[in-house]
């Protein structure tokens, strides 16, 4: 993202990815994620508000409001009161109007040991929304009297912000000559019962790190690899007993972290996608089967030749003059259609894996675990959202469907593979 | 603490039942947990509607304020003629026009109908003021009211019947040849004239001819496949 600098009025660009994100608004969707931290103790509303209170001028491009131009949209920053941090709510990640809760594009919600961040995708990507949390979480520890450096993920909040956390990062680095056509074969798609506006269902799985990492290394992969083998799996045999009438290939949406390729500090989006997929049609896949294909795919397709091409792509269609003189209202609805006809049947589901949280090792004992909400799916689907901390790695499904099919098959397979699964729900059980 | 019977899975101790698969929690040895907190809420959040009561004001007081002003210039200075009715008219329709901007939960129904019921009376202010020939009555009220009645129509027709883009282009077909030839009659009985279908049957026929083979394509699902695959995008 490119700061427009004008001491008194600074503006911020959208970046690559940020620009879709608005386009799908809908008065019942919003692309908002959820990260959580649970501590060991209760949370202390009036503390948790002084920290937001301290933390939030550091994250300029938190502390914004999103804006309509005429040919695109705009980041602004945003000096109205707040955001306030409210009691949390069985609904998380609902609709965020732009012009609702004083413009901020952001929500601080805490429950018992919880306290939990809600963030505007257009902001940030659960990466550098992490950098937030963590600042956040460590000031509000030190309100509480212990000492808790910086590193690891706490900014200081007397250095003035870097430029580079502020910049898109993508111009930066597309710069690939050839750019991969986009379009890809229409994949299966769950049908599920739609829940009534506003509810997402919740199922989250805390499992111990260790069993992952020796089961993974078992199969000889890596936790993310294993972990998507499982949940293609899952989703194969939810094909199989829907007994669909015509098969398609199940695909997973996978954002892959661009800064382990790229180096940079920015805290705006900086990912890219990729969809490791299985096709049914060509034949029954064991589950050794299908984490070999994950593997390979993962390792052929994950490095910065590839992915800097597929941003390549994107980039150009920001950069063509054609497009950029369409007016706003002509661009969301191509977009809006584009999204919806094409990208979101390419995949099945979505998988994301924030990887291990790090903290200062002051932080640790007042942790228990951090947990990841991938949010209210655009399409009758699940999501799942894995992030690990110490001993724990939890894995929390957001779905908009009655059914909880994938979810059970995904676990059941986990927990035959010998891992202890410890489910925590916000499904209505009794 | 339990396990699920079924998936075998640890269950959060004030779970009742297994929310994978359902199965209910029976633990003679460790009973559900109902006094500890769960693990989320219980409290639902609701998404407070956007307010735009700036916007309806600093609307509305642009169409009063040019309303108002208008008719005052009329009264006073240029005397002429009663023009600044059509201002007066042209402001409240365009206000009736804004209200689903203004009001988030205005059901579309009761706003196309304002609309239809806004365009009558713009119609009845210019018929006041040109009155002679009886137009009005005759003419533009009962083409206003059927265009309305049209229109609401396919409204419902898109947003209660879950229809195909073909099913609606077949009523929309369907709207114009019966709209068509309304005007036809209309005129007809406007300048007093036998009822008969002339130019309007060249639009009937065309519109016919579409829809008839719109509905076959419908109705034979070989075909529908074959068009899907010829017109996809």
């Amino acid at each position: 993202m490119s700061k427009y600098m004008n001491d008194k009025n600074p503006w911020y660009r959208l970046d690559l990815s940020a620009i879709v994100y608005p386009t799908l608004q809908r008065k019942n969707f919003s692309s908002v994620y959820r990260l959580s931290v649970v501590l060991n103790e209760t949370v202390e509303p009036d503390l948790l508000q002084k920290a937001v209170d301290r933390t939030l001028p550091r994250f300029p491009t938190f502390k914004v409001a999103m804006r309509k131009g005429v040919f695109w949209r705009y980041l602004e920053p945003n000096d109205r009161p707040g955001p306030f941090v409210e009691p949390d709510i069985a609904n998380p990640c609902m609709p965020m109007y732009f012009q609702n809760n004083s413009r901020y594009l952001i929500r601080i919600y805490y429950y018992q040991n919880r306290i939990s961040l809600e963030v505007f995708h257009s902001l940030s990507d659960g990466g550098g929304a992490m950098y937030l949390l963590r600042t956040m979480t460590a000031v509000y520890l030190r309100l509480k009297g212990y000492p808790i450096p910086v590193g690891f993920g706490v900014l200081d909040l007397y250095e003035e912000p870097n430029p580079e956390e502020l910049e898109d990062a993508y111009i930066r680095y597309a710069s690939s000559r050839v750019r991969p056509p986009r379009s890809r074969e229409k994949t299966y798609r769950i049908r599920g019962t739609r829940e009534p506006f506003h509810t997402l269902n919740i199922i989250t799985g805390v499992l111990p790190v260790k069993q992952v990492l020796s089961v993974a290394k078992h199969y000889q992969v890596s936790v993310t690899e294993y972990l998507n083998a499982v949940l293609l799996h899952a989703l194969l045999k939810k094909q199989k007993e829907d007994q669909v009438f015509r098969e398609l290939p199940v695909s997973i949406a996978m954002p892959v972290n661009l800064r382990r390729f790229f180096p940079s500090r920015t805290l705006r989006n900086f990912i890219t996608m990729v969809y490791p997929s299985i096709d049914p049609r060509m034949g029954e896949y064991t589950f050794e089967e299908i984490l070999i294909q994950v593997h390979h795919y993962m390792r052929y397709y994950i490095n910065n030749k590839f992915l800097n091409a597929d941003i390549t792509t994107n980039a150009a269609v920001t950069k063509n003059p054609l497009i950029r003189v369409v007016p706003l209202f002509f661009k969301d609805f191509v977009v809006r259609q584009f999204y919806k006809r094409v990208q979101d049947k390419q995949s099945s589901a979505g998988l994301t894996n924030l990887g291990v949280v790090e903290t200062p090792e002051e932080m640790r004992p007042h942790i228990e675990r951090f947990d990841v909400l991938m949010g209210q799916p655009f399409s009758a689907r699940t999501n799942c959202a894995i992030v690990s901390y110490g001993e724990n790695l939890s894995i929390s499904f957001a779905s908009s469907i009655v059914e909880a099919d994938v979810e059970r098959l995904f676990f059941r397979k986990l927990v035959q593979d010998g891992i202890h699964v410890k489910i925590e729900s916000n499904r209505k059980t009794g | 603490m339990s396990y699920c019977v079924n998936c075998g899975v640890e269950l959060h101790a004030t779970c009742m039942a297994c929310p994978l698969c359902g199965t209910r929690v029976l633990n003679p040895g460790q009973p559900v947990d109902r006094e500890s907190p769960t693990p989320f809420p219980a409290r639902k959040g609701d998404v407070t509607p956007v307010q735009k009561g700036d916007l309806m004001i600093l609307i509305s007081i642009i169409l009063a304020v040019t309303a108002g002003v208008c008719g005052l210039l009329n009264l006073l200075i240029f005397r002429g003629s009663s023009w600044s009715l059509y201002v007066i008219g042209g402001c409240l329709l365009v206000w009736v026009f804004c209200l689903p901007i203004f009001l988030n939960r205005l059901s579309p129904y009761v706003s196309l109908f304002l609309d239809g019921a806004g365009i009558a009376m713009y119609f009845g202010i210019i018929a006041w003021l040109h009155p002679g020939s009886g137009w009005y009555p005759r003419l533009a009220f009962p083409l206003t009211v059927l265009a309305t009645g049209l229109i609401l129509l396919f409204a419902v027709c898109v947003r209660q019947v879950h229809a195909s883009i073909l099913s609606r282009a077949a009523l929309v077909l369907g709207e114009i040849a019966v709209f068509t030839v309304a005007v036809g009659f209309l005129i007809d009985l406007f300048c007093q004239t036998a009822l008969s279908i002339t130019w309007s049957a060249i639009v009937l026929t065309c519109c016919v001819i579409i829809d008839a083979a719109l509905i076959t394509i419908i109705r034979r699902a070989r075909l529908r496949e074959e068009v899907r695959r010829r017109m996809h995008i």
